[in-house]
């Protein structure tokens, strides 16, 4: 008896946390909702009369990955701004390549207009998107590819050129025989394999006096990051730069540089997230570009509506990748607290 | 002492405390390898980076003496840790930033507990279903975004008091408190013996699911607590944070003695096992070793670690043939042997 009022207790208490907790949730709505009015549940709009309504299924690779999150978020934005003949599902890839192609059936057999994807994996998502289109539903892809020799509509960023715009200004900045770490996202993901590859072009090929002093994968982490550049500081004491094939782990990695007194290290970075344009604007961090959401849903949906309607043929867009250094960080803090991103 | 009694003496004293004799070596060949491995800097380094982790094993070593598990606690800790941080930039207070942690962490605990005790689901199955929930319940909170700009929030990761960083003393202080259930109060002896056998403790008069819930809670605390470490260490909110946390915990306290099979497990071979991790983690990290061979040798390092403390174990075992109290009397087995009095 006594410990299921221990318990009762317990559980009151932690209701009265959820309740604090949820009690806030609003207000994150109502700035998220920013300048772009959100109809409260944008996938199911009335058409109007006689209109045909089109419809898109938004096969997000991973809601739990905040890029990913984000971009999501963007294309409803964006369809509920735009276009009042359109409505749009958004479904969870749960980073599976089996649970994509299983959304990319079931949108088939729905009969959407449209699949808007965002690929996992270059390869694994080729059938079902081709069987896809066989059956005579538009394929877009989004914020990645697939390898379907052109036959999708394709909106994508440049990887490669995300790393370059940073390796350039690198080339400048990290002194004669510099020493750099550098951190790397998951084995053999496609963003981070390019990422380095832009880095390899635009500035290890061009700068042999540079030494590397350890790579390692880091899997995207902030923590991981840190643990690994803790570490290097014990082993080399003296690094130049941190170069990361994304913002969370520059700025993981900067965590710890600050912790040990390494105020004047340079970090280069690739995502432009909220956190890494902050320690850019705080004078911490040195550069990053920016892979905009909102360009890669405006295009996507852009795309889609065209193919949809019969009014535009299939492309290629590669969207602009602007590069954030503190003289500009300041724009794009704002562009986030439009997103919602920073509260 | 002649070679013989010296001998005895020897294979006495390795099997007893072969974990620690595997650290030991351990921290020798490091020194060795890596000049700077031995540096005051470079130890706290490795107690700061294992904290949150041993934390969180403690929880799960309390769970695994008992016959069972959390997977739940890697999400757990995220959702604690979001919460604990969101309630931080509303009220400003860390004590109600803590506050709130510990009570997430202990209210997904409790619906553990409840799912175990009540309603008879598999430990497995339960906080399976608690991973997922929870994990999404934090993706939900936050909208898949981090939380950024949480201010002096990060003190109590970051910081130290002399040279010690807080998450080592909390991680010394939840070494102290396992250290204590598990020696020296009656809950501790309830909780070896539920994990040797339920029928045996049921015959001798323990509640067993009072004994299974008061674990979860405890590891609810634990969890809460390193949530809001690790958020604080990280000097962010990150609802993906801690993915698989629960697995590298678990690793801590098998290679520390705990055994799947129930009833056997200590606090200080926990810690062991945590140093051991921690260990070779850093002194791969020290020696540059690449980064898909540093999965190898992890994968290794586990696997002789733990064949070398069963062979030692079954040594001492045999020794022992025809004793029924065999198991009774193991490492941890004078508790055993009372509570199923």
């Amino acid at each position: 008896m006594k410990s299921i009022k221990k318990l009762m207790a317990v559980m009151m208490s932690a209701m009265l946390a959820l309740s604090l907790s949820v009690g806030c949730a609003p207000t994150n709505q109502t700035s998220a909702g920013g300048e772009a009015p959100k109809a409260a549940a944008e996938d199911s709009k009335p058409a109007e009369e006689g209109q045909k309504t089109y419809r898109i299924a938004y096969i997000a690779r991973a809601q739990s990955d905040s890029f990913a999150a984000w971009l999501a978020n963007a294309v409803k934005d964006e369809v509920a701004a735009k276009y009042k003949d359109v409505t749009v599902d958004i479904f969870d890839g749960e980073s599976k390549n089996e649970v994509i192609a299983s959304h990319i059936e079931n949108a088939v057999t729905n009969k959407y207009d449209c699949i808007l994807l965002q690929p996992y994996d270059s390869e694994a998502q080729v059938a079902p998107a081709m069987e896809a289109m066989d059956a005579g539903v538009q394929v877009v892809t989004v914020n990645n590819r697939i390898n379907d020799n052109d036959r999708a509509g394709a909106i994508d960023a440049d990887p490669v050129e995300q790393a370059a715009k940073n390796a350039e200004l690198a080339l400048s900045q990290i002194p004669q025989n510099g020493k750099v770490v550098v951190l790397m996202g998951p084995a053999g993901n496609m963003h981070s394999d390019k990422r380095r590859i832009g880095w390899q072009q635009g500035f290890f090929d061009k700068r042999p006096d540079v030494k590397i002093l350890d790579e390692q994968i880091a899997n995207w982490n902030k923590d991981e990051a840190m643990r690994f550049m803790e570490d290097w500081i014990q082993t080399y004491g003296e690094i130049d730069a941190i170069i990361s094939m994304n913002d969370n782990m520059a700025v993981g990695a900067l965590e710890a540089a600050k912790a040990a007194g390494m105020t004047n290290i340079l970090s280069y970075g690739v995502d432009g997230t909220a956190e890494a344009c902050l320690a850019i604007e705080a004078g911490e961090m040195t550069s990053t570009t920016l892979q905009s959401a909102y360009a890669l849903a405006e295009e996507a949906v852009k795309l889609a509506y065209e193919m949809m309607t019969g009014k535009g043929e299939r492309r290629t867009v590669l969207v602009d990748c602007p590069l954030i250094t503190k003289e500009n960080a300041k724009e794009y803090i704002e562009l986030h607290k439009k997103a919602g991103n920073l509260k | 002492m002649n070679s013989k009694e010296l001998n005895k003496w020897w294979s006495k004293a390795s099997s007893k405390y072969s974990i620690y004799i595997v650290l030991v070596a351990m921290f020798v060949v490091c020194s060795v390898i890596s000049p700077v491995f031995l540096s005051t800097k470079n130890i706290t380094n490795i107690s700061r980076q294992i904290s949150i982790t041993t934390i969180i094993a403690f929880g799960e070593t309390l769970l695994i003496i008992c016959g069972l598990i959390d997977l739940s606690a890697g999400s757990v800790l995220a959702l604690s840790g979001v919460l604990s941080v969101a309630a931080y930039k509303m009220t400003g207070s860390m004590q109600i930033a803590v506050l709130v942690g510990i009570t997430v962490g202990v209210f997904c605990n409790a619906i553990n507990g409840m799912l175990v005790t009540k309603f008879k689901t598999p430990p497995f199955i339960a906080t399976l279903a608690m991973q997922t929930a929870a994990r999404g319940a934090a993706l939900l909170y936050t909208n898949g975004q981090n939380i950024y700009q949480i201010g002096e929030y990060k003190a109590l990761g970051q910081n130290s008091i002399g040279i010690i960083p807080i998450p080592v003393i909390f991680m010394i202080g939840t070494t102290m408190i396992t250290w204590y259930i598990l020696n020296h109060t009656k809950f501790g002896r309830h909780l070896y013996a539920v994990g040797g056998s339920e029928e045996a403790a049921r015959a001798s008069g323990v509640n067993n699911n009072r004994t299974k819930m008061t674990a979860y809670l405890i590891n609810g605390l634990f969890v809460g607590i390193a949530g809001v470490l690790f958020m604080s260490r990280v000097n962010a909110g990150l609802p993906n944070g801690g993915i698989g946390a629960e697995f590298e915990a678990m690793t801590s306290a098998i290679i520390g003695g705990t055994s799947f099979s129930g009833g056997i497990g200590t606090a200080m071979g926990t810690l062991a096992g945590a140093f051991i991790m921690g260990f070779v983690n850093n002194i791969m990290n020290l020696v540059g070793v690449q980064s898909y061979m540093q999965q190898i040798v992890k994968g290794i390092i586990i696997a002789l670690a733990v064949v070398y403390d069963i062979r030692s174990k079954n040594k001492r075992d045999k020794k022992k043939q025809g004793n029924i109290n065999d198991k009774l009397t193991d490492a941890d087995g004078k508790n055993k042997a009372l509570a199923a009095r």
